[in-house]
């Protein structure tokens, strides 16, 4: 084998300007892809590292899961089966109602568990007043925290501060379908500091209050944390097959992963159509060098070369020619790929700007992973194999007699 | 007995002429002789040299080598025969450009893989360039060296498998005449030391007789030998 390498190597030397051409050929082919798909790597990366730092992985929102007719609520028993799930640190269940001001303002509210004021600790932070106590018996006014919008819609339009009580109806529905308002009567314990989310357009109150005065039985939703993000997966895998939806930011990072994995698949095949080129030079300098080596075949089958044997003479070069060509793809992709995030990150940024260009100029735009490295040397190896197929068929079919009498 | 035709017959078409090149020849080569075939141009001597060589089929008739009938049918006893049985020299040489002297004498040893080592290879492939005088040329490139050196070392190349038997197409056709009586003196010797037998194809009448059994063939028949 490694003489048949060393023969090789000998007739290759001997038309080094030849091989170097193919060679470059064939790099410049595999550079390209290579760097396509570097830039690809690099801009899912830099997307999953911002989802990653804007969302939190540990925690999974779980609702009433949907599968065709039926509908699979979210009760104690499933909260009880959750919790006693490995990993899984807190459960936060909350029930969302509608109620109406007296004056008619919407108000969007939510009673929520201590385990939900738990997760987002950092978020729900009081401005003024304070966070609401259970009422105690029926009757007693409800108290609830208010979002920061809603409060200040509230101060401004009904006049209502910290301390204050409001009337609300919440609309239910009788058991014969016909539409049942509730009155109640709301206390505002405190209001939110503004959170940038959806908490700042809603009423928060104890998740107790809540089931009371909807009567609904279930709950709407969960927040379930996780101790570790790596677990995460493990445990959405659990709650479904609970019968619930569960959703968390690995979703949309999936989701990224799926599109940017097929975007650079699209554009790395189109970049390859230059290998066709290089496997052209490849099919075409073969070809030729059997024509040139055609004494050469008839000799070497005359002194008991065997048809594959010659084949594997000419694919031994092949062979060479394709490693060569990869370790220089290899490195004119890496260069590439430098040259990319140079000369291509600056104008991606620009072209951008804001938050998403400001976090792609803290990373680099393409990432050379061993994989892509491994795939670009065993595409130049692969075509020049393939290319060199037809040439050493053709010089492994030729008649000796024939070949030896060519001039 | 080393090579026998019997009733060796080759026929083929060139446009729209029917040429026989050799018309029922039967030859006989005994173990260590070494013959010469005489003939005009177009005589049919270097049909019957590539057909005893394996490189051609003919048309009708057998060959025999070391008593076995060769079937022109079976790709891969033919194959064989070239690789084990058979060495050939050129009246161009042959030698490959990108191969030094010694690693074109090795170059037939490589489709022999298994049979000696690596290290046995290059020994053996030096003593061959001793046997014809050229061991202080074993590493120079077919383009250093003179024609008489260079059909030395396609004698030595032919005779890397340890052939029985030695074909030689027009070997000093591309010499002057003492190196090419040099070159006759050497496949001499390969008959009487080495024991091998030579079918060697010359234009030269006067260097054949001089050294070897003359087999003169004309129209594609032998004239001389029963």
């Amino acid at each position: 084998m490694r003489e048949l390498f060393s023969l090789a190597s000998r007739q290759l030397m001997r038309k080094k300007l030849r091989v170097l051409l193919i060679v470059l050929g064939i790099a410049i082919g595999v550079a390209a892809v290579i760097g396509v798909t570097a830039l690809g790597e690099g801009i899912r990366v830099q997307a999953v590292e911002q989802i990653k730092a804007s969302h939190d992985l540990t925690t999974i929102e779980v609702s009433a899961g949907v599968s065709g007719e039926s509908v699979t609520l979210i009760t104690n028993s499933k909260i009880n089966a959750i919790e006693s799930s490995p990993h899984v640190a807190l459960v936060a269940p909350y029930v969302k109602d509608s109620y109406v001001t007296q004056n008619n303002t919407y108000l969007a509210v939510k009673g929520i568990a201590a385990e939900y004021r738990q997760i987002h600790e950092q978020q729900l932070q009081i401005a003024q007043g304070s966070w609401f106590a259970e009422a105690e018996a029926a009757g007693t006014p409800v108290q609830v925290v208010l979002g920061y919008d809603v409060a200040r819609r509230l101060a401004l339009v009904e006049d209502l501060d910290v301390g204050d009580e409001l009337v609300v109806k919440l609309r239910l529905y009788g058991e014969e379908g016909r539409p049942v308002d509730k009155r109640t009567t709301f206390r505002i314990a405190g209001t939110l500091e503004s959170t940038g989310d959806e908490h700042d357009n809603e009423v928060l109150m104890a998740v107790t209050n809540a089931l009371e005065l909807d009567e609904k039985g279930s709950y709407d939703g969960l927040i379930v944390k996780v101790d570790d993000p790596a677990f995460a997966a493990a445990v959405r895998e659990r709650i479904k097959d609970l019968g619930l939806s569960a959703h968390s930011a690995q979703d949309v990072i999936d989701e990224v992963n799926r599109l940017m994995v097929a975007v650079t698949l699209v554009l790395g095949f189109f970049s390859g159509i230059s290998l066709i080129v290089g496997a052209l030079m490849v099919i075409n300098t073969m070809i030729i060098s059997v024509f040139e080596r055609t004494r050469e075949i008839g000799l070497t089958k005359a002194l008991g070369a065997s048809d594959f044997d010659v084949m594997k003479l000419f694919l031994a070069e092949c062979v060479i020619i394709g490693v060569i060509g990869g370790i220089c793809g290899d490195l004119f992709g890496i260069g590439f790929s430098v040259l990319i995030d140079l000369v291509g990150k600056p104008f991606l940024v620009s072209a951008l700007g804001g938050s998403i260009g400001a976090n792609l100029e803290a990373g680099s735009i393409t990432i050379v992973t061993p994989t892509i490295l491994v795939a670009g040397f065993a595409i130049s190896l692969v075509l020049s194999v393939v290319s060199g197929l037809y040439p050493a068929l053709r010089a492994a079919r030729l008649s000796p007699l024939d070949a030896l009498r060519q001039l | 007995m080393t090579v026998e035709t019997r009733g060796l017959t080759k026929r083929y078409r060139m446009g729209d002429e029917n040429i026989v090149a050799l018309d029922g020849v039967d030859l006989k080569v005994d173990d260590g002789e070494f013959i010469s075939i005489v003939g005009p141009s177009g005589s049919g001597k270097s049909t019957l040299l590539h057909i005893v060589g394996c490189l051609d089929a003919p048309t009708d008739g057998e060959v025999y080598l070391k008593g076995s009938r060769v079937d022109y049918r079976d790709k891969r006893s033919l194959v064989l025969l070239r690789r084990h049985f058979l060495g050939f020299i050129f009246q161009a040489y042959n030698l490959i450009p990108a191969l030094t002297a010694v690693e074109n004498v090795e170059y037939p040893l490589y489709f022999t893989k298994g049979m000696r080592s690596k290290s046995e290879r290059k020994a053996r492939a030096q003593r061959l360039l001793a046997l014809v005088g050229l061991e202080h040329r074993a590493h120079h490139l077919p383009s250093e060296l003179s024609g008489g050196e260079l059909q030395r070392v396609a004698i030595a190349r032919a005779l890397a498998n340890d052939p029985a038997l030695i074909l030689a197409d027009e070997p000093t056709g591309n010499l002057d005449s003492k190196t090419g009586r040099s070159i006759l003196e050497l496949l001499k010797r390969l008959s009487t030391e080495e024991g091998k037998t030579i079918i060697m194809v010359t234009h030269d009448l006067a260097s054949a007789q001089r050294m070897s059994t003359v087999v003169e063939i004309l129209d594609g028949r032998i004239q001389n030998r029963p």
